[in-house]
């Protein structure tokens, strides 16, 4: 048995990046009523909002909520996730970036590296345009070029392999 | 009423505490988790019933009875990972450093016990100093009590050790009998006698970590079938390793959910090479053949000559056993032996088929080899296939040569389907070798020697140097295209599922050990 | 005619199907490798692939077009927006091979093409133009002259130069030398040729337009203005019509110069003649777009007419069935373009896979759109997916609808700028219609819309909060 207190703050992730901290008396005083399932109405300082949890996944604690039109990936944090931050536990903590692929589809412009070829971390790699912004692609760590897998004026997938490192 | 409510919540939440905040924030400072939030993160949440909560040592001498902490270091309890049913104990390093004291042991052995009666894996989290030495024999008496039931349970619930601190002395038997010992980078080790007592015996000076720390057990010696760089991928590991696995021995992996296509995989067909001389990654042909992302390997830096893990293939648990040209040639040693008999040995005991991917040249040769013991060592491997019952499917990719082919999952030692790929050789030897011992007399009488030998290798490698003989006589099942091995493997897999196999009444075979 | 091809994509090229389909016209639709998928391909009676993705390789290929018109006996040529639709030889080509293009004639496109050659052409009709240099110059004595006779602030605009590159404004006579020589320089690296024009700046400039049409018969009416001063990175985003400063007065006006201006070049088919208006309301002739407009729809919302329709009926010689007294406006509308585009990151385009895509419906909700779920966002193209478009009564009615058609627009898998509309639609500037081209740069930055997605972002966490602490007191067996 846990018997945890019953006033901590939450800490909450949205979409991956922000935290939120929300007291008990937040949770206490946030004025919503649940008019049909999983669906919100909200009234946030006087004005009305509607709210709709979309998907709620408890084991990894993770859920999906809509408020008015746009859709918020909420993670609630336990204290554990706290203490494993601060002390700096990562998994794959030891294992390294071995290759760069592409963070989404475009047209290789150029190609600022040769196989063989040392890079500091931050060194340009790639050229990518997307849309007709062209968009430099950076390594993101010191190495040496093992393969490139794509060519000036290729068309690229998202997620498609473009460069590999040495390990 | 309140007022008793009132006397248990506050024991409880003094227990909760372990050996006090002090000592929790020192356990953080050495980068270690403490038992309980270990617990807390393995376990889904509010799943973990903690039992023997309130049990305290009995120990008066040295005025032991003085300092009395709840749990007596160690937290027992059951609870669920991803929804299965799991026995844990993890040693509380805040409480007297984790020393087990016969209180302590007890725990252990209860929750034990059940695991056993109910069927359920039990998973051992390891942080302890070593015996409660202010109990002297007793505390021994509760290490055997332990090392007792490990053995009963062998073979008959999965039993997990995750070392995540100090584990010396007679303590170190308990993983070692158990079927996985996982450990924590920089923070933990294993080892029978620690550098002092080393120093005192041997005069050799080490540290513990070069004695018995992570990364030796994983490279040099073999103890350590996985290790984690912290806690939490330590944590995030074993539950890894346990999806592939059963609950018990009488029942068999839960497979996942998978949706079939073609399931042709090209990418297998360019991975090896022109020569037979050139090296290629297996784990290459591994991840060709199994669902994406689902190899979990095991000894991965001790005897990489040979590669043993878990996998899932059309979403089925399934034990892959597979020689790896990149080191030593994937030859058959000591070390590759006992790696891949043990692991064998655990696959067929929980029910998880296996697969054997070959290419091998034989055993290595060379005084230290014998004088080793590899007669004996590559017995166990062919004694363990030979015993195995579960499904078992060979592919043969490149080189089968002599007792090695026998060895690995041959058709004639019981293995169900045995498959080829056309570029595999099965023959005693490799064409060289087999020429010059044939072909003695013609080449010695020859004016060209040299050229002779070529010509007879030649013609050898045409004749022998190929799957088709071994596939005439039966041996091999089918010789297939590299790029339809996945499809032939879920189909034989699925095709096997239900193979029984009775076996002759005995007490237990008599392996080479 | 019988048989229209579409030269464009996406929703404009539905837009026009549409029209032609209400007419009974049969359609073509072309599209590229990237846009197989694409809903135009799926909606014309025939479709051909014209080639790769790039738009050089496909929908700019004018020869390849004409070819495909001239096999399957189409008639008439659309060329919507973009690509084809301003290019003169395309028109020329077209004519030649007794296919009609549905728009001017090529020498109307030419004229209107060049900015020297427009205003040449506009001269003798006493059309307001902002004052400035006639023809490019280098001698900076000569320019500064120029300039004190214009009266301060200018502008110093490269003749090369075009999208903002290699503009200057000059707010005083003291710094005008050395900003021309900076002018020249950047003029000279940048476009290879150092030389420039001088003009009026026009510190709070609204952006209206004046949208046209021409029959063969020379019928000229326009259909009065819309008002496109929301513009980010130089385009346009949000439209409107009618223009809540314009007077009926001064409406007359524009009006009557625009035609004027479609005169000018002997103009055929619809066009728009685009003003710029400062704060006291002295209107300036900027340019002709010989084309139809991205936004036409909030015209036809608020006269009734379809645009397209007309294209095409003068476009075959019909005599225009409305006269200018005919046309009157009725209520008001609103236009949103939907672009895949970051409005936190500087509206650059946001590629990717529409994972959910839903649009509004309702009455007095129009949206023009090029896209469904499923689809990937072509990297080849301009990156706006649909146009969102509200009709009303009054002005308020047309916002009031439209903030609500945002909220019923669903889109995951991209970021839009259907917030930044949010944006506009509910900024006090924006309703009072207080606001020029300035609109943006003034008041919009991404940590405006930021503290709004924060107060949002809050409510879904304490809900997810509240979910998650009931979740855990329901008690959980083993799966067996």
């Amino acid at each position: 048995m846990n018997a945890k207190s019953t006033n901590v703050k939450h800490t909450i992730s949205i979409n991956n990046s922000e935290d939120f901290q929300v007291s008990q008396d937040e949770l206490d005083s946030f004025d919503a009523i649940e008019s049909s399932k999983n669906k919100w109405q909200v009234l946030h300082h006087e004005k009305p909002l509607e709210a709709e949890l979309i998907d709620s996944n408890f084991k990894s604690r993770t859920y999906k909520v809509k408020v008015n039109n746009n859709q918020y990936n909420v993670h609630i944090n336990s204290p554990l996730d706290a203490l494993v931050k601060e002390l700096g536990f990562e998994i794959g903590a030891n294992k390294q970036i071995l290759d760069i692929k592409a963070p989404m589809p475009g047209l290789i412009l150029d190609v600022h590296v040769k196989v063989g070829q040392e890079v500091d971390e931050n060194d340009p790699l790639l050229l990518l345009e997307a849309m007709k912004m062209e968009n430099v692609i950076v390594s993101p760590r010191a190495g040496t070029i093992k393969s490139i897998t794509v060519m000036k004026g290729n068309a690229v997938d998202k997620n498609q392999l473009l460069i590999e490192f040495e390990s | 009423m309140q007022e008793k409510i009132d006397t248990l919540n506050k024991k409880l939440s003094k227990a909760n505490l372990g050996g006090g905040q002090h000592r929790i924030d020192k356990q953080h400072e050495k980068k270690k988790l403490t038992a309980r939030e270990r617990v807390d993160y393995l376990m889904d949440e509010g799943s973990f019933e903690e039992i023997g909560i309130l049990v305290t040592h009995r120990t008066t001498d040295f005025d032991m009875d003085k300092e009395k902490y709840y749990g007596d270091g160690v937290i027992t309890g059951y609870g669920t990972i991803n929804g299965r049913l799991v026995y844990i104990f993890a040693q509380d390093f805040t409480v007297f450093g984790g020393a087990l004291s016969d209180t302590h042991a007890e725990k252990i052995c209860k929750v034990m016990d059940l695991a056993v009666k109910v069927g359920a894996p039990m998973i051992g989290l390891n942080d302890s100093g070593g015996a409660r030495i202010q109990e002297g024999v007793r505390s021994l008496g509760g290490y055997a009590d332990i090392f007792y039931r490990n053995v009963q349970a062998s073979g008959v619930i999965p039993q997990i050790s995750a070392i995540m601190g100090p584990c010396a002395g007679g303590a170190v038997y308990s993983p070692a009998m158990t079927d996985f010992t996982m450990m924590v980078e920089g923070t933990s080790y294993m080892f029978v006698t620690g550098p002092n007592v080393v120093k005192t015996v041997t005069n050799e000076t080490v540290t513990s970590e070069e004695l018995g720390g992570a990364s030796t057990h994983a490279s040099k010696s073999g103890v350590a079938h996985v290790t984690s760089s912290n806690d939490i991928e330590c944590l995030e590991d074993l539950k890894r390793l346990l999806s592939y696995l059963p609950q018990n021995n009488q029942k068999a992996p839960k497979n996942l959910p998978f949706k079939l296509k073609d399931e042709v995989r090209d990418v297998l067909s360019d991975i090896i090479p022109d020569s037979a001389n050139k090296p290629y990654d297996m784990h290459s042909v591994i991840n060709g053949i199994i669902d994406d992302n689902s190899f979990y390997e095991i000894h991965k830096d001790y005897a990489e000559n040979m590669i043993v893990g878990f996998s899932r293939i059309g979403g089925r648990s399934v034990g892959i056993i597979a020689n790896q040209p990149m080191f030593l040639a994937g030859v058959l040693d000591v070390n590759s032996s006992k790696k891949a008999a043990r692991f064998t040995r655990f696959c067929d005991c929980f029910n998880i088929p296996l697969l054997v991917l070959v290419d091998v040249p034989g055993f290595l040769p060379g005084t230290d080899q014998e004088w080793r013991g590899i007669i004996v060592h590559g017995a166990k491997l062919l004694y363990a296939l030979s015993e195995a019952t579960v499904p078992r499917v060979t592919v043969i990719t490149r080189k089968a040569y002599g007792g090695a082919y026998d060895v690995m999952n041959s058709k004639h030692i019981g293995a169900d389907l045995n498959f080829a790929w056309p570029s595999a050789e099965i023959a005693v030897m490799g064409a060289k070798g087999a020429s010059e011992i044939i072909f003695k007399k013609e080449i010695q009488a020859s004016d060209n020697p040299k050229e002779k030998l070529a010509e007879k290798e030649a013609e050898y490698a045409e004749k022998f140097a190929n799957p088709y003989r071994a596939a005439q006589r039966g041996f091999i099942d089918e010789v297939i295209l590299p790029k339809d091995t996945r499809r032939k493997l879920i189909k034989a897999f699925s095709m096997l599922q239900h193979k029984e196999v009775t076996l002759p009444k005995r007490k237990h075979g008599n392996i080479p050990l | 005619m019988k048989k229209i091809l579409v030269a464009n994509r996406g929703e404009i090229a539905i837009r026009v199907m549409k029209t032609a389909r209400k007419m009974g016209i049969k359609t073509v639709a072309i599209y590229s490798t990237a846009d197989r998928q694409s809903p135009h391909v799926q909606m014309a009676d025939e479709a051909v692939l014209i080639g790769e993705a790039p738009s050089n390789q496909s929908y700019l290929l004018g020869e390849k077009i004409i070819e495909v018109a001239k096999r399957l006996n189409v008639d008439g040529i659309h060329p919507g927006y973009g690509f084809l639709s301003e290019n003169a030889e395309f028109a020329e080509l077209a004519e030649k091979n007794n296919i009609i293009f549905i728009g001017p004639k090529s020498k109307a496109i030419k004229i209107m093409g060049s900015k020297l050659a427009a205003k040449d052409a506009v001269k003798a009709y006493d059309i307001p133009m902002v004052p400035g240099t006639e023809e490019a110059i280098t001698d900076i004595g000569e320019a500064k002259k120029i300039a004190k006779d214009i009266g301060f602030p200018i502008l110093i605009k490269a003749s090369a130069g075009g999208g903002g590159k290699g503009m200057r404004v000059v707010e005083k006579e003291s710094e005008f030398e050395s900003q021309m020589n900076r002018a020249i320089s950047e003029a000279t690296s940048a476009f290879g040729d150092g030389s420039v024009f001088i003009e009026k700046y026009v510190t709070s400039p609204r952006h209206i337009e004046i949208q046209v049409m021409a029959d063969s018969h020379g019928n000229i009416v326009h259909l009065f203005e819309r008002e496109c001063s929301i513009q980010r990175r130089h385009q346009k985003v949000v439209e409107e019509a009618p223009s809540s400063v314009l007077t009926p007065e001064l409406r007359a006006r524009m009006g009557k110069a625009a035609v004027k201006v479609a005169q000018a070049c002997d103009y055929l088919g619809a066009g728009t003649v685009e003003f710029l208006l400062d704060e006291n309301l002295n209107f300036y002739f900027l340019e002709m777009n010989t084309r139809l407009q991205v936004e036409h729809p909030v015209t036809e919302m608020i006269t009734g007419v379809d645009l397209v329709e007309l294209q095409i009926r003068v476009a075959r010689g019909e005599k225009l069935p409305i006269s200018q007294e005919d046309l009157k406006i009725k209520g008001h509308a609103m236009e949103l373009r939907v672009y895949a585009e970051d409005p936190l990151n500087d509206f650059l385009p946001s590629v990717g896979h529409l994972d959910v895509y839903k649009i509004p419906v309702g009455k007095n909700i129009r949206v023009d759109n090029g896209f469904e779920e499923g689809m990937d966002i072509p990297i080849y193209y301009d990156p706006m997916l649909a146009k969102l478009i509200t009709y009303g009564n009054t002005r308020e009615e047309a916002i009031e609808l439209m903030l609500e058609a945002i909220t019923q627009y669903r889109v995951e898998g991209v970021e839009t700028t259907l917030p930044f509309g949010t944006f506009v639609f509910e900024h006090d500037a924006f309703r009072s219609g207080n606001f020029d081209t300035h609109f943006v740069k003034n008041y919009y930055s991404p940590e405006t819309l930021k503290q709004q997605f924060d107060v949002e972002a809050k409510i879904a966490a304490t809900i997810a909060l509240k979910k998650y602490l009931e979740d855990r007191t329901i008690l959980r067996l083993p799966i067996i």
